[in-house]
């Protein structure tokens, strides 16, 4: 009798692995294990045996049936797996087939690259306790020279061809400096502030000049501020900038709304100071102009000059979004061309 | 300008630092030094040479083979000059000098034979200009000796001075100024060739004589001081050529010793002056007036220059003979037969000199002198170098009476208050009494100390505009010193708390919102169009009242009074390259107002671009989904034809027919949604669908975003859903079905929406609606279920949408 259980499990065995659909599998459980199968058949002549033989069998046949059990539901999931896979395959799509290698059009989407280094500047700003200003780009003359400290007729005059309109009297501003000035007419010292924004020049455009650019005006006024204070504030900052430490050296440089004015140059990044074309051998590149708050203007802007000082400091963003992307050509930037701005995306 | 370093030793010793040395402790110090070049030191290389043969070279008709001796020993070069002669002495470049201009000489074959350096003309060397052939030196020139021995000629160290970096320093503007700022810099004692004593000296050769020329300077007239000095027996010649190479040096072309002199010491004083031929001077007057009327005058360089009423012109008897500051006549310069001389030094008022240089275009060395604001006090020690340097060139020379002068007007010597305190605070320095006083007095301020108080008086040459308050004082101080001594220190600083401004917030989520929910890129466009572009686009608005005085072009004439036209071009221009694009720009319009003659708009340009297909309403859901972002109150809505939009025209050609919504935001139009009318997109050329939105957020751009997000409880009981499918005709626009819910009064009722439209026919379509039903309280009772289906069902009837029957 046990032989013969051997024999219809082997023989289940070899059977199962060949089932392929859900009714064999249906008939194939009968077959073996439903009330006329062969397991059954098996068990209904177990009455001849003795009460120790039936004992012996009965466990290893339920043992058996166990067994088959298990095989049969196992088997069941396999069948209903290769099933749902065999629609899947119909449904295949080809997976190679990605946005990036079909013409959907424009694709890309992001910020305009002055946009981001305007944003980057404002944030490391603020990180620094300044407020973010803006101010007209239609200024009056006061706003953008007389309160500066550039009265009508001042040398200063020449260094700005400065777009005029008719009336003679409003100009498009030439830089935002025109911020320093209402800034200070909102604020009372102490405080800091910069101004980032679009300025322009009456200039022969070429790859290196626009008339339209853009340019971050800054200024911090207290009390007690000196020009180390300035020093340590604008290596910082463009420590910050360049994400690197830098060297920086003052020179002389003359900004009317300043004294005593510099520029500021940094350590060339190319060649470390020993000297390359990028720096034209001389080690240094021109950083950004700066200098102490002129007492003219501070009176203009209506803070004491015997009772707070400050310094105040200019930047080109243009230049410095060109660096930082090597971008060739000043012009791309208010070129409104799709293929220069997708390459700066976001998105 | 180029300042000659050999010029600058004639007053103040150099250490021995290399040229880039020099050039970069300046830079610190005084001013920017865009360059140093070393000039003359080919001549040291260039030997005198005799030609002893010529023969014609075997494989070219212009070329000889010449053959010399340079008293080392004979060489051959390959030569083309026409004047080369056996015999004839000439200058000889060996390999490896460079020449001016930076070309070096190198080993070489010329068709095929080898040449063993040059021989050189005129230009070649940097002597003149000529290239007619050898330059021929005279038959007992020395052969072999160096050319810098024979002629005399020094190397000198030329700086290139950026000049934008010295606009604010008259006295910068010649070698004697400079020289006194490397004597500070490098602290060697300036030698004061100038002093009242060289004055007095000069001033001794004046006479008694009656001067023969008279100067009268008007009212009204931009003079600041008028000097001069009739000087007889001069005789015109070449200068000496010392002199001649200090002025090529500084890019100046000798002439002969009176106009080289001129120039000489305008170079070295930094005061422009005239010499006239004293015979061209009618009636032995020179008058300063106002021109008086328009009319024309012929300048030296032989141009006709139109003059208006208000310049100033220096006139003889009886007519104008140059204009004041800025350039003379063609008549009274000096001839080969020149011996009675006028020596004109005169001062001019800044802003005059660049009104009238501006108006004219006429740049010159003179009026970019005077627009810097000169100080009168050079202008009688101008003509006494002069003097000097006449006398140098013609021994014989000789004043006839004494300066004449008019209108020469003196300021109070300019003093200032300055407190070491003050000079320490702003600097950071620790400096005393004494090492200030030092570092001033190097610059020839005066000094006296009163209790503790620096009571310094500014020099002339440096009180015309530079220095006026103690933070000039304090920069000089400061320069001087060394800034490369100063070391950074973080300054002390309150605590305040700082954000974005409420503007900047705003635009940051817009243009967020625009790249990382639109997909779209920002742009920037041309703040500034022309007419021509408006005119193209239909656009009215002209803002003439904000037309530039000198525009680049006129293309960019006038400020722009929309983002459409930029856009309607870019869209031309990007069209070929995307057969679908989303673009976006927040930039200005620019209006011109009554009140404060204009207003900058802050406005959101939006475009979707399609070749194929309208993207109008991709823009508009967007625009809304913006508007409810940005949490504004606000509306998109069908043009009411009541008020007019200030952001487009009623009646722009561009405007879509159907595809046209106004935005109104906080009550006032603010915006609008358009496609773009094939009319207007043809004009540019566009092939496709282009929508364009614009959002003015100038009235609500400094309102602080406010997070008006409100939480409300999760719901408790489940909720059911709806659908009910109704008739409707064609055109009826689907939110008016929808909306013909809003009558139906029942809490119950959450929401409804539509989930499909179906086209029956030609004339009548279905339209699917889903209504949502929730009870807060209590699960929902099928009778509440049944009520509201009921009223939803009639409503929609009563509006005239029927249930669709089967």
């Amino acid at each position: 009798m046990l032989q013969k259980l051997e024999e219809v499990k082997k023989e289940f065995e070899s059977g199962i692995s060949s089932i392929r659909s859900l009714p064999d599998m249906a008939q194939f459980k009968a077959d073996f294990l439903g009330k006329k199968g062969k397991l059954n058949a098996l068990m209904s002549g177990m009455r001849d045996l003795a009460v120790e033989e039936k004992k012996a069998f009965g466990s290893k046949a339920n043992e058996v049936k166990q067994v088959m059990l298990a095989a049969i539901e196992e088997q069941g999931r396999k069948i209903e797996v290769e099933q749902i896979n065999a629609k899947l395959e119909k449904n295949r799509q080809d997976i190679s087939w990605t946005d990036k290698i079909t013409d959907l059009g424009q694709q890309a989407a992001g910020l305009h690259p002055i946009t981001k280094l305007t944003r980057e500047l404002e944030d490391i700003f603020l990180s620094m306790g300044f407020d973010i200003l803006d101010g007209p780009h239609i200024e009056d003359e006061y706003h953008n020279f007389e309160a500066l400290n550039i009265p009508e007729s001042h040398p200063a005059r020449d260094m700005q061809d400065t777009f005029w309109f008719k009336d003679a009297e409003h100009l498009l501003r030439t830089h935002t400096s025109n911020i320093q000035i209402r800034g200070m007419e909102q604020k009372k010292p102490p405080f800091k502030f910069v101004g980032p924004g679009k300025v322009f020049r009456c200039e022969a455009l070429d790859a290196s000049h626009e008339a339209a650019f853009h340019q971050l005006e800054g200024m911090m006024v207290g009390r007690d501020i000196s020009v180390q204070h300035m020093i340590h504030f604008l290596r910082t900052l463009l420590s910050e900038i360049f994400k690197k430490d830098i060297n920086v050296r003052l020179r002389p440089g003359f900004f009317p709304f300043v004294e005593p004015g510099f520029e500021l140059d940094y350590e060339c990044m190319l060649c470390g100071g020993k000297g390359c074309p990028v720096c034209k051998q001389v080690g240094w590149v021109e950083g950004l102009g700066c200098g102490m708050v002129h007492p003219n203007v501070l009176k203009a802007g209506g803070v004491d000059p015997n009772e707070f000082n400050g310094f105040a400091f200019g930047m080109g963003i243009d230049r410095l979004t060109m660096m930082r992307y090597h971008i060739d050509d000043v012009r791309h930037f208010h070129s409104g061309n799709l293929q220069f701005s997708e390459q700066f995306k976001a998105y | 300008m180029k300042i000659s370093l050999d010029w600058i030793k004639d007053f103040v010793e150099l250490p021995e630092l290399s040229p880039e040395e020099i050039g970069t402790k300046f830079t610190i110090s005084t001013c920017e030094v865009e360059g140093v070049e070393e000039s003359n030191a080919h001549f040291e290389k260039i030997l005198i040479a005799q030609i002893k043969s010529i023969e014609p070279h075997p494989d070219a008709d212009k070329l000889n083979l010449v053959t010399f001796d340079v008293g080392s020993g004979e060489k051959r070069v390959v030569c083309g000059a026409p004047n080369v002669a056996v015999g004839l002495k000439v200058p000889f470049a060996p390999i490896g000098t460079t020449l001016p201009g930076g070309f070096t000489l190198e080993p070489k074959k010329i068709r095929g034979i080898l040449s063993e350096g040059m021989l050189c003309a005129e230009d070649e060397l940097g002597l003149g200009d000529s290239h007619e052939g050898l330059l021929e030196l005279s038959e007992d020139a020395p052969i072999g000796k160096t050319l810098a021995d024979y002629m005399n000629i020094k190397r000198d160290i030329l700086l290139d001075i950026d000049n934008k970096s010295i606009t604010h320093r008259p006295d910068l503007w010649g070698h004697y100024g400079m020289a006194r700022e490397f004597s500070a810099a490098f602290k060697n004692p300036l030698r004061k060739a100038f002093d009242n004593k060289w004055v007095e000296k000069m001033q001794a050769f004046y006479n008694d004589k009656k001067a023969p020329v008279s100067i009268k300077v008007e009212e009204g007239t931009a003079c600041l001081g008028f000097t001069g000095l009739s000087v007889d027996n001069v005789t015109v010649k070449p200068s000496p050529l010392w002199m001649q190479q200090r002025l090529t040096a500084c890019g100046m072309r000798p002439i002969n010793n009176i106009v080289d002199i001129s120039n000489y010491v305008m170079l070295e004083f930094g005061m422009p002056n005239h010499i006239y031929d004293r015979d061209t001077i009618k009636g032995g007057q020179i008058i300063v007036r106002t021109n008086g009327e328009e009319s024309v005058f012929i300048t030296l360089d032989e141009a006709e220059r139109k003059m208006i009423a208000s310049d100033t012109v220096v006139c003889d008897a009886e007519a104008p003979s140059g204009i004041a500051g800025i350039m003379g006549g063609l008549s009274s310069s000096v001839k080969d037969e020149t011996t009675k001389v006028f020596i004109e030094a005169a001062n001019w008022d800044a802003a005059d000199i660049r009104h009238t240089s501006t108006r004219l275009g006429l740049r010159t060395d003179a009026s970019q002198r005077y627009e810097k604001s000169l100080d009168s006090c050079q202008l009688e020690p101008t003509v006494l170098r002069i003097l000097e340097l006449l006398k140098d060139s013609c021994p014989q020379a000789e004043p006839v009476g004494a300066l004449v002068s008019d209108a020469l007007d003196f300021k109070e010597p300019l003093v200032i208050d300055l407190k070491i305190e003050r000079v320490n605070s702003i600097l950071g320095t620790t400096l005393d009494i004494p090492e200030a006083v030092e570092i001033l007095e190097s610059l020839e301020y005066c000094v006296k100390v009163e209790s503790n108080i620096m009571k310094v008086t500014v020099p002339t040459f440096r009180a015309t505009k530079d220095v006026e308050v103690d933070a000039d004082l304090i920069e000089d101080i400061g320069r001087i010193y060394g800034y490369d001594k100063l070391s950074p220190v973080p300054p002390l600083n309150e605590i305040t708390a700082v954000s974005l401004t409420n503007a900047k917030q705003l635009e940051r989520k817009i243009q967020d919102f625009m790249v990382y929910r639109a997909r779209a890129l920002e742009i920037y466009t041309y703040p500034m169009l022309g007419a021509k572009l408006l005119d193209q686009a239909d656009w009215n608005i002209k803002n003439e009242g904000l037309i530039l005085a000198n525009p680049l072009s006129p293309d960019t004439d006038r400020m722009r009074p929309s983002l459409i036209p930029g856009f309607l071009e870019k869209a031309a221009l990007n069209q070929s390259n995307y057969s679908t694009f989303r673009a976006f720009e927040i930039g200005r319009s620019y209006l011109a107002s009554e009140k404060n003659f204009s207003e900058d708009r802050h406005q959101l340009g939006i475009m979707f671009f399609d070749k194929k297909e309208s993207l109008f309403m991709d823009l508009l859901n967007l625009v809304g989904d913006l508007l409810e972002n940005l949490g504004i109150n606000a509306r998109i809505m069908k043009p009411s034809g009541k008020f007019e939009n200030p952001l487009v025209a009623s009646d722009w050609a561009g405007r879509h027919p159907n595809e046209f919504l106004d935005i109104q935001v906080m009550g006032k139009l603010a915006g609008f949604i358009t496609t773009v009318h094939p009319v207007v997109a043809g004009k540019f050329k566009i092939k496709g669908n282009l929508s364009i939105a614009v959002l003015d957020v100038t009235d609500f751009k400094d309102r602080p975003l406010k997070d008006k997000t409100k939480y409300k409880p999760l719901p408790k009981y489940p909720g059911a859903t709806f659908d009910c499918t109704v008739v409707a005709d064609n055109d009826a626009p689907v939110a008016d079905v929808l909306s013909s819910l809003g009558k139906v009064k029942l809490n119950e009722l959450v929401d409804y929406k539509i989930v499909d439209v179906y086209s029956l026919s030609d004339t009548q379509k279905t339209v699917t609606i889903r209504a949502w039903l929730q009870d807060k309280d209590k699960t929902l009772q099928p009778e509440t279920i049944t009520k509201a289906e009921d009223m939803i069902v009639s409503a929609l009837a009563k509006a005239g949408y029927p249930l669709k029957q089967g």
